[in-house]
């Protein structure tokens, strides 16, 4: 008896002392700054200040008629909404054409769309200004073979910037998804191809009533994570590529937060930051209860 | 696990305490001098720096960076100041106002009538005329000076010589004379108009409000007085905007940003745009670029036209501030420094220490006999003043941070959506009349 | 015979296509990557004319100036310490937590698991300001104290800051893998009289190599790729990236794009490199994971 409580002291103490270093330098460095962003949100505080003032829901007060607020919120909507949409069917597309068809270079595909996921977010900002640069930009020099351009694509002008992010987004998101998608596609068993294949389904209709199904579960988790992944890459591209122009044509929220930063205004800093948790937070839960199916085992 | 843990925590100690000491100074006097690495290069605050021990065999520790607001920001906003900034007014991130809004500047009104140290002239004697006298100086409009005029530049519209000369163009000296020049360029696939950045529009702006109603409308501007942009001043200063906005080659806004703002400069050198606002730098620059050029081309310079038939030009007359924080712990040592700044051996070695790529560093102190100091290239741009162009000088009045708004974004961002078309001028002084309402709230 | 080889022609045709759309977004990936690497080695002028012209000469200046003028080789001096230290510490701090998280019972357990899961959702640019702003509190405080604060600037501090950050993902894919392992192997050594220490260490560890390398295949992606935290509280002399994004904005200054483009290829040069060899590694990797921060 005696022997079994010294061995449970000593797994306790090995218990903590394994767990307390991560428990500890997660809370200082993960919880309470979040808490901090919450907390903050309700004070003013200037850049040089060394005291802050409790102001209630003011800094919220004014955020809702911050016209350049509103701009950055609509133009990350949009974003997740297209993004989203774009990359997670491309990937599921690929991804599955590459799995069922017998290709060859099947591997050297994978390795080459799998590139941009490993390239900084700042060469991929310096790779894109290269492509969009207006005159003798790769692009547009690429459209004057095909057809004489009258005038130059302003791929960074404010009518085509948001189209111009949106493509450099999917170019750095899609491979990883595919490669991803292709890991577990794989591990959908041949012979549920092979008995829908006798009763004559086509490719089309395997890939939605086998395919889709099968990896749901995968699906559903990227999905989920792909919001908040999707906020904070479009950020870090803008910052580098556009700093949010022309005249804001390319803000994003977080972009914004880090601007008010800068401008020495820390509490609505903060509000926007717990708008930022609020809308990964309802736009996770929602998309993962939209997405709940039964799921199919194998 | 202990041990390594016990052995981690030390390893992380021991490394923090290294990563964090900076090396120990002795018992002589060290004034740590913080310096923007600009177009100047940094070869020239070493020699000045250099120079200011010999003299008065006080040590400098000198940071010079070109991302000096990052660099020094955090330290200073923890409470470790140095004791001599050289940072400009008018930048992006704005810490030189955040010091002037914050009441942390050491007044140096008392440094103008110190001796310069090595020579028997005081201060206020060496600094031209004019330069102590504006709010870039005298932030708080009390006649005393808190922020020392450093590196003096005219700005004004910048233009391919070879391109009028060819074209039997002159250049224009109202802004009536201008739009008949578009129109005639625009006849040969010209544009009248481009600018690197929106933020170029502040020194343009600031001379076209000189020009349109002298240092009265300036100061009621930039000082946001109300009503103000209901005046008539304000109407002709937006007919101007408008006009120009149409008349702004297409492609400016879409690379007018951090990356691409080389590109609108290439405009006015390969003909495809005539003017552009700009400053003396342009020259060093663009090098690179005029090495590439097919068509003929040489700078050329002027200040911006007079708004009415006889009237005066304006040029903003750029220049950059030192000064010292009130948190400085060395308050007369870095004094001295800053008289330094104006004595002949300083200025000449701003002016022609050699940089790295053999260039010369080409820094022009605002000082009386600075002339002799000039290169051939340089004579050109800075004899904009001898040849009757007046001299705008200013900035706008301090303002407490307001959430969501800041100069730039009232003032010179919404030009990209003028010239797009994306809003109109009313839009755009919507917005000005509304921010500034909050900016002279918050007025220090 | 040959007749049953051969695909119907619709097949064919189907296949062509596929092809074509699989070559075309493979183009679409390595010509501007390669682009950039022969960009790298133009001289200035060069890039003032048209962009898909072949580089003159082999212009190594480029690497030198950027290595030199622009201080790429400090900052990747520096990149290369942040990144060991931060995934030495991770290790070190996410190996034994995961371990005793999955294969140990133990009060507070759940809540711990939550609390880890829940980081999952916090973005680390979300809370990067109250971060900033902590450090500088606390930079502060040791002044007052010691004369002088030492957390902001601090390579080290970014390291811990990177790994801390790092340890809700590591963590779940840690201890996702570990409890797969059968119970069997640590009750022999529990038999045989080895501490839990010894046992982790010697017996378990081991085994979860293939996750291990995952783990560090993909937190230093995400540490050398890193510039926004680096930007925020690391500025002074800060990692590439950061480096990289000064060298793109230089206004005022003479224009030098092959610096930049030089500056670029040092960047996803290891990168590049480091995935040529382990791509096998990483692909697999990503069943564990199936999410990314």
């Amino acid at each position: 008896m005696s022997c079994f409580v010294k061995k449970n002291i000593k797994s306790n103490r090995f218990i903590t002392l394994c767990t307390a270093p991560a428990a500890i330098l997660f809370v200082i460095f993960m919880v309470i700054p979040t808490l901090n962003v919450f907390r903050m949100s309700l004070f003013k505080r200037g850049a040089y200040d060394t005291t802050e003032t409790f102001v209630g829901f003011s800094n919220f007060e004014k955020l809702l008629t911050d016209t350049a607020f509103i701009r950055s919120m609509q133009n990350t909507l949009l974003l997740i909404v297209v993004i989203t949409i774009i990359t997670m069917s491309l990937a599921l597309i690929f991804a599955g054409i590459l799995t069922r068809e017998k290709l060859k270079g099947q591997s050297f595909f994978r390795v080459v769309f799998y590139i941009p996921n490993i390239l900084s977010i700042v060469v991929i900002s310096g790779i894109f200004s290269a492509i969009y640069k207006t005159e003798g930009g790769l692009l547009n020099s690429i459209i004057n073979i095909f057809t004489n351009l009258e005038r130059n694509i302003l791929w960074k002008g404010e009518d085509m910037v948001m189209v111009s992010v949106i493509i450099a987004l999917v170019w750095q998101a899609l491979g990883y998804y595919m490669v991803m998608y292709m890991a577990s596609m794989s591990a959908v068993p041949q012979s549920m191809y092979e008995s829908s294949g006798l009763d004559g389904a086509n490719r089309v209709t395997q890939f939605f009533q086998i395919t889709i199904p099968m990896i749901w579960t995968n699906i559903r988790t990227t999905l989920t994570f792909f919001i908040i992944s999707t906020i904070n890459m479009a950020f870090l591209l803008v910052k580098a590529m556009t700093d949010g122009g022309p005249n804001g044509a390319s803000d994003v929220v977080l972009l914004y937060m880090y601007d008010q930063k800068n401008n020495g205004v820390y509490g609505y800093c903060m509000a926007i930051g717990v708008v930022i948790f609020l809308l990964s937070f309802a736009l996770s839960a929602l998309v993962n209860k939209a997405t709940e199916r039964q799921t199919l085992e194998y | 696990m202990k041990k390594i843990l016990a052995l981690g925590l030390a390893c992380m100690m021991v490394l923090g305490m290294f990563a964090g000491c900076a090396p120990a100074g002795d018992t002589q006097t060290t004034i740590q001098v913080a310096a923007l690495n600009s177009a100047y290069g940094d070869e020239m605050w070493k020699a000045v720096c250099e120079a200011f021990t010999k003299q008065t065999g006080i040590q400098v520790q000198l940071t010079c960076e070109a991302n000096l607001e990052d660099v020094i920001s955090a330290s200073m906003q923890g409470g470790d100041y140095p004791d001599v900034v050289h940072l400009a007014t008018g930048r992006e991130a704005g810490l030189t106002e955040q010091f002037i809004n914050g009441n942390m500047l050491a007044d140096l009104t008392d440094v103008l009538s110190m001796t310069i140290p090595g020579e028997d002239k005081k201060v206020s004697d060496k600094i031209s005329g004019g330069f102590t006298e504006t709010s870039m100086t005298n932030p708080y409009g009390d006649g005393k000076t808190y922020l020392a005029p450093m590196f003096y530049s005219p700005c004004g519209l910048f233009y391919n010589a070879e391109l009028f000369k060819a074209n039997g163009w002159t250049v224009p000296a109202t802004w009536d004379e201008m739009w008949t020049l578009g129109d005639a360029a625009l006849e040969k696939g010209i544009y009248l108009f481009t600018y690197p950045t929106a933020g170029y529009y502040d020194a343009f702006m600031f001379a076209l409000i000189y020009s349109i109603g002298g240092a009265e409308f300036f100061d009621d501007v930039t000082n946001y007085k109300e009503g103000v942009w209901e005046s008539d001043n304000a109407k002709k200063l937006f007919e101007i905007l408008d006009k120009l906005a149409d008349y702004t080659h297409p492609d400016t806004p879409a690379q007018a940003n951090n990356t691409d703002f080389t590109q609108n400069q290439l405009m006015v050198m390969n003909n495809s745009a005539l003017f552009m606002p700009n400053g003396t730098w342009i020259v060093g620059e663009m090098a690179n670029a005029e090495a590439s050029l097919t068509n003929d081309f040489a700078w050329g310079m002027t200040a911006l036209p007079a708004v009415t038939e006889g009237g005066a030009g304006y040029s903003f007359c750029w220049f950059e501030q030192a000064w010292i924080p009130a948190g400085s712990k060395n308050m007369d040592a870095a004094k001295q420094f800053v008289a330094f700044l104006y004595s002949d051996t300083a200025a000449n070695l701003f002016a022609n220490t050699t940089k790295a790529d053999g260039s010369k560093s080409g820094a022009i102190q605002p000082i009386n006999g600075v002339a002799e100091l000039l290169t051939e290239d340089q004579k050109m741009f800075y004899s904009i003043y001898d040849n009757g162009a007046k001299a705008a000088m200013g900035g706008f009045a301090a303002f407490n941070a307001i959430e969501g708004v800041d100069v730039s974004s009232t003032f010179f961002e919404p030009i990209n959506s003028l010239v797009s078309g994306s809003i109109t001028i009313e839009q755009y002084k919507a917005t000005i009349i509304a921010n500034t309402d909050l900016m002279r709230a918050n007025k220090k | 015979m040959e007749n049953q080889k051969r695909l119907p022609s619709g097949e064919k045709l189907y296949k062509a296509f596929l092809y074509l759309v699989l070559g075309l977004l493979a183009l679409t990936i390595l010509v501007p990557v390669g682009w950039v690497f022969l960009a790298s080695i133009k001289t200035d002028p060069e890039f003032y004319t048209n962009p898909w012209n072949l580089p003159v000469s082999f212009y190594w200046q480029n690497f030198v100036s950027a290595w030199n003028a622009a201080q790429m080789g400090q900052y990747l001096i520096n990149s290369v310490m942040v990144t060991a230290m931060a995934l030495g510490l991770l290790l070190v701090v996410a190996l034994p937590a995961a371990y005793c998280l999955s294969r140990f019972r133990f009060r507070g357990r759940r809540l711990l698991n939550t609390c880890f899961m829940a980081g999952l959702f916090i973005n680390v640019n979300y809370i990067v300001v109250p971060i900033f702003l902590m450090l500088r509190d606390g930079d502060a405080f040791l002044r007052g104290i010691f004369g002088q604060g030492f957390l902001l600037n601090n390579l080290f501090v970014l390291a811990v800051i990177y790994a801390s950050t790092a340890l809700p993902f590591t963590i779940y894919l840690l201890s996702g893998y570990f409890s797969t392992l059968p119970h069997d192997y640590e009750e022999a050594a529990y038999l045989d009289g080895a501490s839990h220490f010894k046992t982790m260490v010697q017996i378990m560890l081991p085994m979860a190599k293939p996750s291990i390398i995952t783990v560090v295949l993909f937190n230093f992606l995400s540490f050398w790729n890193e510039y926004i935290i680096a930007l925020t509280i690391c500025y002074q002399s800060s990692t590439l990236p950061v480096g990289l994004v000064n060298l793109m904005q230089k206004q005022n200054a003479p224009g030098t794009y092959g610096q930049l483009y030089a500056g670029l290829v040092m960047v996803m040069l290891p990168t590049l490199l480091l995935y040529i060899c382990v791509q096998k590694n990483l692909t697999k990797g990503m069943t564990v994971g199936g999410l990314k921060g």
